[in-house]
């Protein structure tokens, strides 16, 4: 019992909090872009797996980790773009677009994967040379905090500054302002001539991008392998983070933090061999995510049409 | 003063929509420095030509020319483009935003860095000019109606336009406001702007414009002087015959009270109280109407009599019952009716039959339903009659509630409610958005209610329709009652100053 | 001024509806012979063995109702949500809840209990036990207005995690090396509906299910309430239905519905407990609920044919070795043509210059 307060461990916890909360992070920042837009798009999960898989392929092809998460990217973005233009220019039910992609992706993955390493066992998965942490030289030194902060992926701070840099174009550049309007009441945006629906569909555009790079620090940075639906779930709790963050991307950061203790802490405490059904430290952040979204009610900031198409000439 | 410059020349504008021919081959112009009246009952076609104007909307057929060069607006971007500024019907402000940040939405700017100083202080120079004090920084949600409305009025001017269109701009006006407007538009007129003004109040036309274009059911029927013409021609032109302005009312004298309502305090959908300690009395066979802008706690009062929202304080007796803080099913089940000021989204079920929509609060009781199941052979009997009775259009009960025109949704929702025999009717906005006909049945079926010993309350926006049915006026500002008179004789001079919340 | 213009419908009639059907299945079919030929497979060879495969003889037609039995009442427990705008997600953890119930109620009871009296008990836990899970997301919606697509699908990863647990620990059979239930009672198989398959009474059963649910929904006064609530839960207060009580109602039921699909695989069919007892079926009968146009009845037809999809596939991986997960690659794609297809009839194009 001693062992936990040994700056060590608390260490690794916090460093593993940080670490864990990056996919999920990047994720919730994109989708936040995406809903403030107006537009839920609920196959984050999706866009995660496709990113993590394509990311994997090619990282595994070619070689370069760096073509891997730049294809990644691509991969989420190009999701992202045909979520946009169903539900910007077809106004179609965003809700099932949302689903039917998740179940597109989440079928396509296993399938390519299942092509591309046909004659590979299952005991004898293919592997990458992950990504290594990028040490801050000086910074890293520092006991405790340096291996918390300064030792991270470069994901991981690219995923840290994504959070004032959203804030940042949310509240200070005019196309920030236009986006939240769009969100909030688009007849009144479209009345002052923007384009609805370029906006939207490129909103939705970077959500999947941001998934799609979150797709990739789990095959290419965290683990080095691709499993079937490895994202388990990560996507819907990213969404879930944008909601009970109010749509604020300072919160969504807290939030995000707050999971990645939860499972960094449930794999110390395995490691150590703390005697818990691990099930219920793995059920815990799902029942977390519940609990935290019945206590946030009432106060939603939720943008006023999100989910709802817009059409010009309803009546 | 008008210059002799053609402006604006429209011609053969013809636009068709799936029900209707909403405009058919619309031709005229328009000078610099001169007020059109765009006159025309509800479904004429006066806001689609407005909204192929400010290029929200493209013309099946037809020409716009400004100042001799032909434009084709492709979206509202080029019709602002060319200096056409469009102030909305309903308003099109993003709530959540401040009056300085709307106006920023769209402006051309070579900076991505939001920077709200230089347009803030050309709407403070616009505020000065037009004598409006308006809070530039407040939420748009924050603003009172009328507040909104000229944050919606120094939108369109805001880029410096030559021609400004207004779409019903004095919907949520109290008079003094109206006053006010108008006094600003001549302003604007006289500075060169060229202006059309779309509106179906007859005073307005003749108070404010140099000409007057009527239009029905699509079609250019009139383009005079206003100098030249009276109110009585206008409204034959707009209706199409000769149309009794005021309708016949004989008062009979009321009866015994009915419905008793005592300090009443209602909170809206933010916490606060809309409704301030109301009280009043309705008497059988009597309408008590109540004027008022909206927003100024009709919504919740309106909520409270039904069931559907609580008074935090107060009472409601209907024949000696206390019935406050019950179920809605509770309310009508005691004789309590409704008509709700949206007919869409409050009234109806849009996507079910119109004889589902008919039995919906009464699904449950004998005959439509015996023990849970549901009779559809009562239920398609009761529909016929009702539709026979108020000639719904179309006559089926099978056809869904969506392909019904506004009118003939209004009659649904009134046949629904009346079916009931309900002792206490409480009626919102009931000939909102409705034609002459409509209008005219709707308010001769209230009429009808209040002889058969009804006790009515009617909120309305329409100091026309309060003065010509109510019994006693009352008005509403800021949740509390402010006045209260008997309809004979009243001055809609002194309606206007309450409603202003201006108080003797 | 072009000679044609896009309008909005103001309703669509069967015949687009129907339209966008076939323009789905057909694209689909496309993309899928696309896929199929990416994995190196000849398209036609591939085509016959799935035809084969579905319903080339009476066992391949057994064994494609039997796979369309669970999606089935998955199918016709998500339509019910989704007519009252509930929007379930969690009809795989529904059909677990379900499974788990009828598989306690067999170890409680055991072996020495006739058919006719351990088969009901079974269909009922699995009621109640589906019912109770779905009924959490309906309440926390009622009360707290808690979105219950998030909801629904954490629940389907906390009971996975609960259901991985007792297979590993308590329900763990000692004789086996996986983590499954010991087999349970014989008497609890569904018996079989056509002789040496494995279809059984189940899919008969969903085929009554399907009925009662359209009974339910256009001739009960609480099935017109869950409709109304669906299209405008507003006006439907106003009117005095009471939402929350419709909208707990809705879910348990729900979620009832797809429990049964869970005594359907477990002691109906497989007689274990598996962690993969869902395979993807409450997906699948989102899907098969927008295909059938959240309709009970169309439900039926959709579900055959994602049996058949199922059956098919199995069958070309046999014959032409395409692996069996372009499954769920053809069931999604399916459901974006839908929807695109939905969208595009939804509109029409008039020409210009027609008087009326």
């Amino acid at each position: 019992m001693a062992d936990f307060l040994e700056g060590a461990f608390v260490a690794s916890v916090l460093a593993g909090m940080i670490r864990m909360a990056t996919p999920i992070l990047l994720a919730a920042l994109g989708e936040l872009i995406a809903e403030r837009a107006g537009v839920l798009n609920l196959s984050v999960e999706g866009a995660m797996l496709t990113g993590a898989l394509t990311g994997f392929l090619v990282a595994h092809g070619s070689g370069s980790l760096w073509l891997g998460t730049l294809s990644a990217v691509l991969a989420g973005a190009a999701l992202g773009v045909f979520v946009g233009l169903l539900a910007a220019q077809l106004r179609v039910d965003q809700i099932l677009v949302g689903l039917a992609l998740n179940l597109l992706a989440v079928g396509g993955t296993s399938f390519a994967y299942r092509l591309a390493f046909k004659d590979v066992g299952v005991k004898n998965p293919s592997t990458v040379a992950t990504f290594e942490p990028l040490k801050i030289p000086w910074l890293s030194e520092i006991p405790v905090v340096g291996e918390v902060l300064f030792s991270q992926h470069l994901l991981t701070y690219a995923a840290l500054l994504l959070v004032p840099a959203t804030y940042w174009f949310l509240y200070r550049t005019k196309s920030g302002l236009e986006l939240r309007g769009i969100g909030d009441s688009p007849r009144a945006v479209d009345m002052r001539g923007v384009d609805i629906a370029r906006r939207q569909v490129l909103a939705v555009t970077f959500g999947g991008a941001m998934a799609g790079l979150g797709g990739a620090f789990l095959t290419l940075a965290a683990s080095g392998i691709f499993v079937p639906e490895m994202s388990a779930g990560r996507g819907w709790i990213a969404i879930a983070l944008v909601m009970f963050g109010n749509w604020r991307p300072q919160w969504i950061l807290f939030g995000a933090l707050f999971f990645g203790l939860i499972d960094s802490v449930q794999l110390s405490l395995q490691a150590v061999g703390v005697k818990l059904a691990h099930e219920f430290l793995l059920a815990l952040p799902y029942l977390l995510t519940i609990v935290a979204l019945v206590l946030n009610r009432g106060r939603s900031q939720a943008p006023l049409m999100l989910g709802i198409p817009y059409h010009r000439e309803a009546r | 003063m008008r210059s002799a410059e053609t402006l604006l020349r429209v011609e053969g504008i013809t636009k068709r929509f799936p029900q209707a021919l909403a405009n058919d081959g619309i031709s005229f112009a328009l000078r610099r420095g001169e007020i059109l009246c765009l006159l025309g009952e509800n479904g004429a076609g006066k806001s689609t030509l407005a909204e192929i104007l400010c290029g929200a909307c493209r013309p099946d057929a037809g020409t716009i020319h400004l100042d001799g060069t032909p434009r084709v607006f492709a979206s509202p971007k080029d019709a602002i483009a060319v200096g056409i500024g469009m102030v909305h019907q309903h308003f099109a402000l993003v709530p959540t935003l401040s009056a300085a940040e709307n106006v920023a939405i769209g402006t051309r700017s070579s900076k991505t860095l939001l920077d709200i100083g230089p347009i803030t202080r050309r709407l403070e120079e616009l505020c000065a000019q037009y004598e409006i004090e308006l809070d530039l920084h407040a939420r748009i949600s924050q603003l009172s109606v009328g507040e909104q409305q000229w944050v919606e009025i120094l939108k369109a001017l805001h880029g410096g336009i030559r021609l400004l269109l207004l779409d019903e701009p004095t919907a949520a006006l109290t008079p003094q406001e109206v006053s006010k407007l108008f006094a600003n538009l001549g302003k604007m007129r006289d500075s060169g702007l060229a202006i059309i003004c779309i509106t179906h109040k007859l005073d307005e036309v003749m108070d404010i414009s140099d000409r007057v274009m009527v239009l029905r059911s699509g079609k250019v029927v009139g383009l005079v002087e206003t100098a030249a013409t009276s109110r009585e021609e206008l409204a034959r032109l707009m209706v199409g015959r000769d149309v009794v302005l005021r309708i016949e009312n004989r008062r009979p004298p009321p009866g015994a009270k009915l419905l008793d309502v005592t300090g009443i305090s209602v909170l809206n959908d933010e916490g606060r109280r809309a409704v301030r300690g109301v009280s009043f009395a309705i008497r059988r066979g009597e309408i008590l109407g109540v004027a008022g802008v909206s927003g100024n706690g009709q919504k919740e009062l309106f909520d409270a009599m039904v069931g559907a929202r609580p008074a935090v304080e107060g009472e409601i007796r209907l024949d000696g019952e206390d019935l406050t803080n019950r179920s809605p099913a509770y309310f009508a089940e005691r004789g309590m009716g409704g008509i709700p000021d949206d007919r869409i989204h409050q009234g109806l079920v849009m996507d079910f039959r119109v004889d589902e929509n008919l039995i919906l609060g009464r699904h449950r009781h004998r005959p439509f339903a015996e023990r849970s199941l549901l009779r559809w052979k009562m239920i398609a009997g009761f529909a016929h009659g009702l539709i026979r009775d108020y000639e719904i259009v179309p006559p089926s009960g099978a056809s869904v509630a969506r392909v019904l025109s506004g009118g003939n949704l209004q009659k649904v929702v009134v046949a629904r409610e009346l079916s009931q025999t309900p002792k206490c009717l409480i009626v919102s906005q009931p000939t909102r958005g409705l034609d002459v006909a409509a209008t005219e049945y709707v308010h001769r079926r209230l009429l009808q209610e209040r002889d058969r010993g009804a006790a009515i309350l009617l909120m309305s926006e329409d100091l026309g329709e309060i003065v010509n049915l109510a019994t006693r006026i009352a008005v509403l500002f800021r949740g509390e009652i402010v006045g209260e008179m008997a309809a004979q004789g009243a001055s809609i001079e002194e309606i206007g100053l309450l409603m202003a919340g201006v108080r003797r | 001024m072009k000679p044609w213009s896009v309008e909005r419908r103001q309703e669509v009639g069967p015949l687009p509806q129907i339209l966008a059907i076939l323009l789905a299945l057909c694209g689909a079919f496309a993309v899928s012979a696309a896929l199929i030929a990416v994995a190196g497979a000849s398209v036609s060879r591939a085509a016959a063995a799935a035809w084969l495969g579905a319903f080339g003889d009476a066992r391949a037609i057994a064994e494609t109702l039997l796979q369309a039995t669970p999606i089935l009442f998955t199918g016709l427990g998500v339509t019910l949500a989704f007519r009252a705008r509930l929007f379930n997600i969690g009809a795989e953890g529904q059909l677990i809840a379900g499974a788990m119930g009828a598989v306690w109620v067999c170890m409680l009871v055991g072996g020495g209990v006739p058919p006719a009296v351990l088969i009901p008990l079974v269909l009922l836990a699995a009621l109640v036990c589906g019912g109770l899970w779905g009924a959490i997301p309906g309440v926390l919606k009622a009360r707290y207005d808690a979105n219950e697509i998030i909801v629904t699908v954490m629940l389907n990863f906390v009971i996975f995690f609960l259901l991985a647990y007792l297979l590993s620990g308590p329900w763990r059979d000692p004789a086996s090396f996986y983590n499954q239930t010991p087999r349970l009672p014989a008497a609890a198989r569904f018996p079989e509906l056509i002789a040496e398959t494995r279809l059984h009474w189940g899919f008969v059963l969903a085929l009554i299910a399907a009925f009662l649910v359209h009974v339910f929904l256009w001739r009960t006064a609480l099935g017109y309430e869950l409709r109304a609530v669906g299209i405008n839960a507003l006006a439907a207060r106003y009117k005095g239905i009471r939402v929350a009580r419709v909208t707990i109602v809705t879910m348990a039921a729900s979620g009832a519905i797809s429990g049964l699909a869970g005594a359907a695989e477990v002691p109906g069919l497989h007689q274990r407990l598996v962690l993969d007892v869902s395979a993807g079926f409450g997906f699948t009968g989102i899907i098969v609920a927008m295909l059938g146009r959240l309709h009970p009845l169309g439900v039926i037809p959709a579900a055959i044919l994602f049996g058949a999809s199922v059956t098919g596939t199995s069958a070309m991986q046999v014959a032409v070795g395409v692996p069996v997960a372009i499954n769920q690659a053809i069931q999604a794609i399916i459901l974006i043509f839908l929807l695109v297809s939905d969208a595009l009839v939804r509109y029409r194009i008039r020409r210009i210059g027609a008087r009326g």
